[in-house]
């Protein structure tokens, strides 16, 4: 068990099909982002780039374990961070 | 007897109670509202609601727990203050009786550790736990004490009358507004309420620390087998140096019952540095030599991730505002590897401040700073102040535990080496490979410091 994908299937989502609670609001900050840490930070693979200059980087909040991290290590602040609302996102069971 | 522990254990269920329907009236005020159903936010509605006070309990999960992982151990004694005899109304995963630490390379151990049977005896030392269950169970208590717990509920805001806060709003889908004369913030690490509130300074990547972890189911016996220990009991290991990749962090195993969680973190900015995921981390160390043969034919069966807050006695903001008080992770009270104890003592202050506040109908600062006073009195805050400046040394010092690691693993390996050669060289080329590792002067340097803090 060594793909994310793999792991991140074991995981409990509930998620909220008419809100999303983390969005990249202004991808220009984005494109003039040299790091991207969002992209190697998030433990669960939540955003996403086709390395291709110009292209926005993509949010799959559906698979948000909602650590918040994202929103620290964002150099630009362009990650709004959020959690979903009551009932909706990850449920943790094995502790 | 002992393998038949967990028999004998009932699961607490939670009371179920009917979700106020979004267009109900307003709902009438309540004495305290607490965000975040938590070791910190449970503790506090349940001594608050103890005392007579009409307390809402709010939590964005569907059952306490759901929205947290990693790790995790109670340290029984301090719990045993407040709640006594706690490990018989709930469902605990191991005796915790085997405490170890392991420093490694990228193929060696040197380890410490203390294992007795004497920290098998009530009250235990520690516990292993899933936190749903011990959260569960610290919400229900709070539940028949008298609060109303109300699950998937997310607080969107904290409504304030000028400076004086007043209630909390709750998103959508209930989008209903609570009034409350307290409002008490247990949300968790990523406090989002208190910052955007304006009460708090914004949280910084280098305060805060990233956890992953995943839980290995393997059979109890086999868990026992390779801990080496007696039916029941448990296994704690803390993990230093290779884990985190040459960065300032640690890893952790904890055994379950009928798995294994192990977890390792690290700083945010540190992962923004190195340019890997926590999940990277994890699998760095499941193929470590000395931890794959523990792991061996388990099953994955959860992965997952948190934060929590490292920044130590100086990063902890503001506790006490206007009808408005800040406890657990919230608060930044985590000591080193110490956290839900903190948080249960917090709400428990917490919720001691709340009463005199009620008694004297009076929740401005100066009445709740009673909470500030509690905790500076208390060990929660004195044991932080002692080790205040490990967080600027680990900051400062970015190389120390990755380097004296495998300056430790290095010299280990060479004592250990029977070479034909006389003693005293032996030592003089011991001493050679680990000041070349780093100079004697930088070593002496590094002790110095690590002494100073240690000696707070």
């Amino acid at each position: 068990m060594s793909k994310l994908a793999a792991k991140i299937a074991l995981v409990e989502f509930r998620p909220d099909e008419t809100w999303q609670h983390v969005v990249i609001a202004d991808q220009e900050k984005c494109r003039r982002c040299p790091d991207k840490n969002c992209l190697r930070v998030c433990p669960s693979g939540v955003f996403a780039w086709d390395n291709i200059p110009g292209h926005p980087v993509l949010v799959s909040y559906r698979q948000c374990i909602e650590c918040g991290a994202c929103r620290l290590a964002c150099p630009e602040g362009a990650v709004e961070f959020s959690y979903p609302h009551g009932g909706y996102g990850v449920v943790f069971h094995q502790g | 007897m002992m393998s038949d522990w967990f028999k004998t254990k009932k699961p607490h269920k939670l009371p179920t109670r009917a979700q106020p329907a979004t267009d109900a009236p307003a709902p009438r005020k309540y004495d305290a509202v607490v965000v975040g159903a938590g070791p910190a936010g449970a503790s506090a509605a349940y001594f608050m609601a103890r005392d007579g006070l009409d307390v809402l309990l709010l939590e964005r999960g569907p059952f306490p727990g759901a929205k947290t992982c990693g790790g995790a151990a109670i340290i029984a004694e301090q719990a045993h203050e407040l709640f006594p005899n706690f490990w018989e109304e709930f469902s605990y995963e191991r005796i915790v009786t085997r405490l170890d630490y392991w420093w490694l390379s990228e193929d060696s151990a040197v380890t410490a550790g203390f294992t007795s049977s004497r920290l098998s005896a009530a009250p235990y030392n520690r516990l292993s736990v899933k936190r749903k269950n011990l959260y569960t169970w610290l919400a229900a208590k709070a539940v028949a004490a008298g609060a109303t717990l109300l699950l998937g509920h997310h607080v969107a805001g904290v409504l304030l009358d000028g400076y004086q806060a007043v209630g909390v709003r709750v998103a959508p889908p209930q989008s209903t507004d609570y009034l409350a004369d307290l409002v008490i913030l247990a949300d968790g690490a990523n406090s989002l309420l208190a910052e955007r509130a304006g009460l708090i300074p914004p949280v910084t990547a280098a305060n805060l620390s990233l956890y992953a972890k995943e839980t290995i189911a393997l059979p109890p016996a086999t868990i026992e087998e390779r801990f080496c220990l007696p039916p029941g009991q448990g296994a704690a290991i803390g993990l230093i140096g290779y884990p985190t990749a040459g960065y300032n962090g640690t890893g952790s195993i904890h055994t379950f019952h009928d798995s294994i969680n192990i977890s390792a973190g690290m700083s945010v900015s540190a992962y923004a540095a190195g340019g890997f995921s926590p999940g990277d981390l994890l699998e760095r160390i499941k193929k470590h030599p000395r931890i794959q043969p523990l792991l061996d034919g388990g099953v994955t069966t959860e992965y997952g991730a948190a934060m929590i807050p490292e920044g130590g006695y100086h990063a902890i903001p503001p506790l006490v505002h206007p009808g408005l008080l800040i406890a657990g992770d919230a608060a930044s009270l985590v000591n080193g590897i110490h956290g839900i104890n903190l948080a249960m003592w917090s709400g428990f202050y917490a919720a001691k401040a709340a009463f005199e506040a009620k008694k004297n109908r009076d929740f401005s600062i100066r009445k709740l700073s009673l909470y500030r006073t509690l905790l500076d009195e208390s060990f929660i805050l004195q044991n932080m102040r002692t080790n205040a400046k490990a967080a600027t040394l680990q900051r400062d010092r970015p190389y120390l535990f990755d380097l004296y690691s495998r300056l430790a693993n290095e010299a280990a390996y060479q004592m250990v080496r029977a070479y034909p050669m006389p003693v005293k060289d032996k030592r003089k080329f011991i001493w050679r490979k680990v000041t070349s590792l780093q100079p004697v002067g930088k070593i002496a340097a590094d002790i110095w410091q690590v002494l100073k803090v240690v000696k707070g």
